[in-house]
């Protein structure tokens, strides 16, 4: 696990919401991998998508899994599909699926250079899409599909983030298609903890 | 302390090379010009195809029938197979659409192939051929049409054209990915007939307006050309699969009900439209008469009577692709009924569905029953998925072709039984 990286934007530092929800509650990966029952269908047990809506979340960072559960339960991020799973899940339950989930372990596999990786990414996202902050998710391998549609939505506004709402907002369609393919040629493969 | 970069159009300038070229292609094609794409193959033997074969021996099917598999076909979504038959067409819900052969006519894909790999595409679910052999394929939010891609689908550079400009299909803030998996037909009349799923899981109320105008959460109908765009469906809430009744021309169609209201309701949906225009309930109704809760006070459309679905179905099954049964190798009980596909839930305690049902039609073109056809997809001890059908297509022979993208496989259902019936 990577250890915490405050972020620098413009002299101002960002220490998200997401952290200090992170540490409020330890989660028991036992019980996250109970209610992962509920999450199997699209994201696999060990966190493999099963389904290319969804993203991959085996070994995402912890902080992360947790800042978006809580912002589907509370409507702050919409989904036709998380929106449901997530509104009865209590602030435990969503450290435990975050414990259960961040616990797998990620590896990558890259096939292009990775000094041709789009550079408005790679400090948070990493060039082989394995996060490098706390409170970015990993890329790699993910649907070309999934990333071109999320940055679309933080490029309209439907979800918004004070680091890539802004980023997003620069790029055309044809930049997003790039960037998206970049992170989805990367090969992954998760090994789930026990 | 890590420093981020915002110029984020200087930054990813690297990444454009590729971006500018996949755009250029679509020019190029259009003036029938070569570029240098390359396929990408998929091998039809080894150990992903010995995995998917051992799933056969779990499907079940009524006595005279014979599961294989097909082909092997990664996240093989809706199927449209090609008036010669040599070559089936397949989307995804990604950025491929494969070719599907079988040379030999053996019954088992020997090559299976991306389709046109010098476009870049995005979210092809829906292929659907018109009669003269011009196939049609929906994405997200286009759709693209290529003369005779039977006899052209081995090069990398067939000749496309544009039938809906990107960003015309729907307007580009309502892009989703779930909802977006769009199906196409080509009518008795000669028009495309393209599904728009609504991207939520109930509208909000200030959408209502423009999504009815516009055919989102409805099926809308448009000359081969993109000209004469009508709403010919509304009131769908997500439907991912149609067909027209070859005897009478009424349009049939499944429809996803929403999430959330419980295990066992509001159930499925199997439609039966007489009429351009028809209204189908949703979002105020689930099934015939479950009352989505968010609509309860908002007024339903004036002068407007709604049409109750042909059959309920379970509760989350996720009825999703369907044919008609055109051919004459099946047993006489099944011809001219319908077959359709159940994806599975996806969030019920109890996980249904994955299975293929079969819908007979009377006389009279109502729906006369339904029943389970194939099942076995799912394995209901431990609750997991060995496959999930999406999509029914029929070959010349008469045979059943079952998509099915969580295996990413295509499965055949023959008839080799002696007819008796």
């Amino acid at each position: 696990m990577r250890g915490l990286a405050p972020l620098a934007l413009g002299g101002v530092i960002l220490t998200g919401g997401a952290l200090a929800e992170g540490d409020a509650l330890p989660g028991d990966p036992a019980a996250g991998k109970q209610l992962a029952g509920q999450c199997r269908t699209c994201h696999g047990l060990d966190g493999l998508a099963r389904i290319p809506i969804a993203p991959h979340i085996g070994g995402e960072p912890v902080a992360y899994l947790i800042h978006q559960l809580t912002a589907f339960r509370d409507g702050r991020r919409e989904h036709e599909m998380m929106s449901i799973v997530a509104r009865s899940l209590s602030d435990q339950q969503i450290a435990d699926l975050a414990a259960w989930y961040s616990g797998h372990s990620i590896a990558v596999e890259m096939t292009a250079d990775p000094s041709a990786a789009p550079e408005a990414c790679v400090d948070c996202h990493g060039a082989d899409g394995l996060a490098l902050i706390p409170d970015a998710p990993n890329l790699a391998g993910e649907t070309n599909i999934y990333i071109d549609t999320q940055l679309k939505a933080f490029r309209s506004g439907k979800r918004t983030h004070e680091v890539m709402s802004p980023i997003a907002m620069e790029l055309s369609d044809q930049e997003i298609r790039a960037v998206a393919d970049w992170f989805a040629a990367i090969n992954i493969s998760i090994e789930q903890a026990e | 302390m890590q420093k981020l970069k915002l110029g984020a159009a200087l930054g990813i300038c690297t990444a454009l090379a590729g971006a500018a070229s996949a755009q250029d292609n679509m020019e190029k094609l259009s003036n029938m010009q070569r570029t240098d794409a390359t396929f990408t193959v998929i091998d039809q033997t080894g150990p992903t195809a010995e995995a998917l074969a051992d799933i056969v021996q779990f499907i079940n099917v009524p006595e005279g029938f014979e599961v294989s598999l097909y082909a092997v076909v990664p996240d093989a979504r809706s199927m449209a197979v090609a008036p010669q038959g040599t070559v089936t067409f397949v989307g995804t819900r990604k950025d491929k659409v494969w070719s599907v052969v079988d040379r030999d006519r053996n019954r088992v894909a020997d090559q299976v192939m991306d389709f046109a790999p010098s476009i870049t595409f995005d979210i092809p679910n829906g292929p659907c051929f018109s009669r003269d052999g011009f196939l049609y394929i929906a994405e997200r939010n286009r759709v693209l049409v290529f003369p005779a891609a039977e006899f052209f689908f081995e090069g990398p550079d067939p000749a496309v054209g544009v039938v809906v400009p990107k960003g015309e299909l729907i307007p580009v803030e309502e892009e989703s990915f779930n909802h977006t998996a769009r199906v196409c037909r080509v009518g008795p009349d000669g028009k495309l007939y393209i599904s728009l799923g609504q991207p939520h899981n109930v509208q909000p109320v200030e959408k209502l307006e423009l999504y009815d105008r516009l055919g989102i959460g409805g099926i809308i109908r448009i000359n081969t050309d993109g000209t004469g765009r009508e709403v010919f469906t509304r009131g769908v809430r997500n439907s991912v699969g149609h067909d027209f009744n070859p005897v009478n021309g009424d349009l049939w169609w499944t429809d996803n009900q929403t999430d959330g209201m419980g295990d066992d309701i509001p159930p499925g949906e199997l439609n039966r439209q007489t009429a351009a225009g028809q209204h189908f309930g949703y979002p105020w109704l689930g099934g015939a008469s479950i009352e989505i809760p968010e609509y309860k006070d908002v007024p339903r459309p004036e002068g407007v009577e709604f049409v109750a679905p042909a059959v309920e179905l379970q509760a989350h099954a996720a009825d999703l692709g369907m044919s008609f049964y055109r051919g004459n190798s099946f047993p006489a009980k099944y011809h001219g009924g319908i077959f359709s596909a159940q994806h599975g839930s996806w969030n019920r305690t109890v996980p249904v569905g994955a299975q293929v049902m079969f819908t007979a039609l009377d006389d009279e073109g109502n729906a006369a029953g339904t029943e389970v056809f194939a099942d076995g997809w799912l394995n209901k001890e431990t609750g997991e998925y060995r496959g999930r059908p999406m999509d029914i297509a029929f070959l010349p022979d008469g045979s059943m072709l079952v998509s099915d993208d969580f295996a990413g496989a295509i499965w055949r259902i023959a008839y080799v039984g002696t007819a008796s019936e």
